[in-house]
């Protein structure tokens, strides 16, 4: 009986969720045939079609695949320092006081300008290049990694440890026993929100300074009047910004069985 | 208490030494003024900008009013259609079952992807920063909209139906508030991204705003206009969000946690 009903209702929002796409098509295809819409952009078909040649045949230097693992592996890159910068000062600022005291007033100074606003300045010190996207990443993720690491650190239960201190553990037993492993969640609540404002500096990044990668592929596609390849580049962005996300969002779920969290 | 004054000292001492260095390191040349400039000359600078329109073609004042009323207006528009959609979405489920595979597609696309489409159909004008701010701000306004609703307790509803509460009343009198914490989570998030992807935009392709003057200040190399720009970049979000937070602590009562 309920297996019954559970196949009912897949298939019925199978079917709506299909029509909704369809209708949109639909009206993407009639605003290109009846209005100014068709003078700029392309129907759904030669989207489609560009979008399937765009894996053989190059797109300005690189195939789209190329250009898609050129952001992916800046953003990994970027994306893993900041990380683990992140952690790093998240954790001290967050057990130790004093180094809360020292270092989150200057912190305070750079954590809301979003990583996107440092492209200027990081041209002007580093120049037109990798290190320079590298940096515009770092910057985008790391005041994020920062906060969510912090906050586990000083949301720690006390009363674990106070147990751990009455046992006679040394201070950094308490550290790698208790601190760690209750900040560990929040870690990766800040890696999965670091995530996406990475993929998304790394975007803004490649608009400005670079030649290749999937955000100049859609600069590229405003500037030569091509909007086919837009649309491709941001169809990609999407979908490889999916797979990201929902790859961290398992890792999560192994390693942190216990924590409410990730549930 | 005493530990909490002495932490205090500690920070105003290690904040100030930040800057005397920083000071230092600029003006005793260790670090070329071009790369680094001092605070003070910093202070001038954001002086001189308030009221002079070079290099960029506008005081601080108007690039500082162009990209708030971006911020905002985009802003404003995601909000008033983002949290209705989700709220439908999370209440009727031919709703959701119609809307949610075209909204999945949306979901994924950083708003900064939308920048160059939007300056294609919009021009490099106001028109197409405020699109790109309603798409940053839209998406997260309906996903938190939506498991708000989600979220409320059966048993609140089911305490409604058993006084004989209509589903209207159920949805307005319970559901909503029930929610209200989870959207302003959502407005948090979106008024973030807003002011993330209106830089982006304005960095890209304008005429005014921060975004812009600190892009022209590159080209023609003026760090220390970048700087400033850089810095009333974070003060101007930072501002904002607080407005915000005030306003969730005001309305929002209880229902924390």
């Amino acid at each position: 009986m309920t297996k019954l009903r559970l196949t009912k209702s897949t298939s019925e929002s199978l079917l709506y969720g299909f029509l909704g796409i369809i209708a949109f098509i639909i009206v993407w295809q009639l605003a290109c045939l009846f209005t100014d819409f068709g003078k700029i952009f392309p129907t759904p078909l030669v989207s489609m079609r560009a979008f399937f040649l765009a894996f053989v045949k190059p797109i300005g230097r690189y195939t789209l695949l190329s250009h898609i693992a050129i952001s992916l592996r800046r953003v990994l890159v970027g994306y893993a320092l900041s990380s683990a910068a992140g952690v790093l000062i998240g954790l001290l600022m967050g057990y130790s006081k004093l180094a809360y005291a020292i270092i989150y007033p200057i912190f305070c100074i750079i954590r809301p300008i979003p990583g996107i606003a440092w492209i200027p300045l990081a041209i002007l010190w580093i120049g037109i290049g990798e290190s320079t996207i590298y940096f515009i990443i770092f910057m985008g993720g790391f005041s994020q990694m920062v906060m969510n690491t912090m906050d586990g650190a000083q949301n720690l239960n006390t009363e674990l440890v106070g147990v751990a201190k009455v046992l006679g553990a040394q201070e950094n037993q308490i550290f790698s026993k208790i601190v760690l492993p209750s900040t560990i969640p929040y870690i990766f609540t800040g890696l999965q929100t670091s995530l996406s404002t990475s993929w998304m500096a790394v975007l803004a990044a490649e608009m400005i300074t670079a030649r290749e990668g999937a955000g100049w592929l859609i600069l590229a596609g405003m500037q030569t009047g091509r909007i086919e390849n837009n649309v491709i580049g941001m169809i990609s962005i999407g979908a490889v910004g999916l797979v990201l996300a929902s790859l961290l969002r398992n890792l999560e779920r192994r390693l942190c069985r216990w924590s409410v969290r990730s549930r | 208490m005493k530990a909490k004054t002495k932490y205090t000292i500690v920070s105003i001492v290690s904040l100030i030494t930040f800057i005397l260095l920083w000071e230092l390191l600029s003006q005793t040349g260790l670090v070329p003024t071009r790369k680094l400039p001092a605070p003070s000359a910093l202070l001038d600078t954001f002086l001189y900008k308030l009221a002079n329109k070079n290099p960029d073609g506008g005081t601080l004042g108007t690039h500082i009013a162009t990209s708030m009323q971006e911020a905002l207006l985009g802003f404003f528009f995601g909000i008033v259609i983002g949290v209705p959609l989700g709220i439908c979405m999370a209440w009727f489920k031919k709703f959701d079952q119609f809307f949610r595979p075209l909204f999945d597609l949306i979901k994924p696309i950083p708003p900064v992807g939308w920048v160059p489409i939007m300056i294609t159909f919009f021009g490099i004008g106001i028109m197409s920063k405020v699109a790109v701010i309603f798409i940053a701000s839209f998406i997260p306004a309906t996903i938190n909209a939506y498991s708000g609703i989600k979220q409320t307790k059966d048993v609140h509803m089911w305490v409604a139906q058993t006084f004989g509460a209509k589903n209207k009343q159920v949805l307005f009198t319970v559901a909503i508030p029930s929610a209200a914490p989870m959207i302003f989570t959502g407005a948090r998030v979106a008024l973030n991204g807003s002011w993330v992807s209106l830089v982006a935009a304005e960095l890209i392709a304008s005429t005014k705003g921060l975004g812009y003057m600190i892009q022209t200040a590159r080209l023609v190399g003026r760090i220390d206009v970048v700087f400033v720009g850089v810095l009333v970049i974070g003060v101007f979000g930072a501002i904002m969000m607080s407005t915000l937070s005030y306003l969730e602590r005001k309305f929002v009562k209880g229902g924390r946690r």
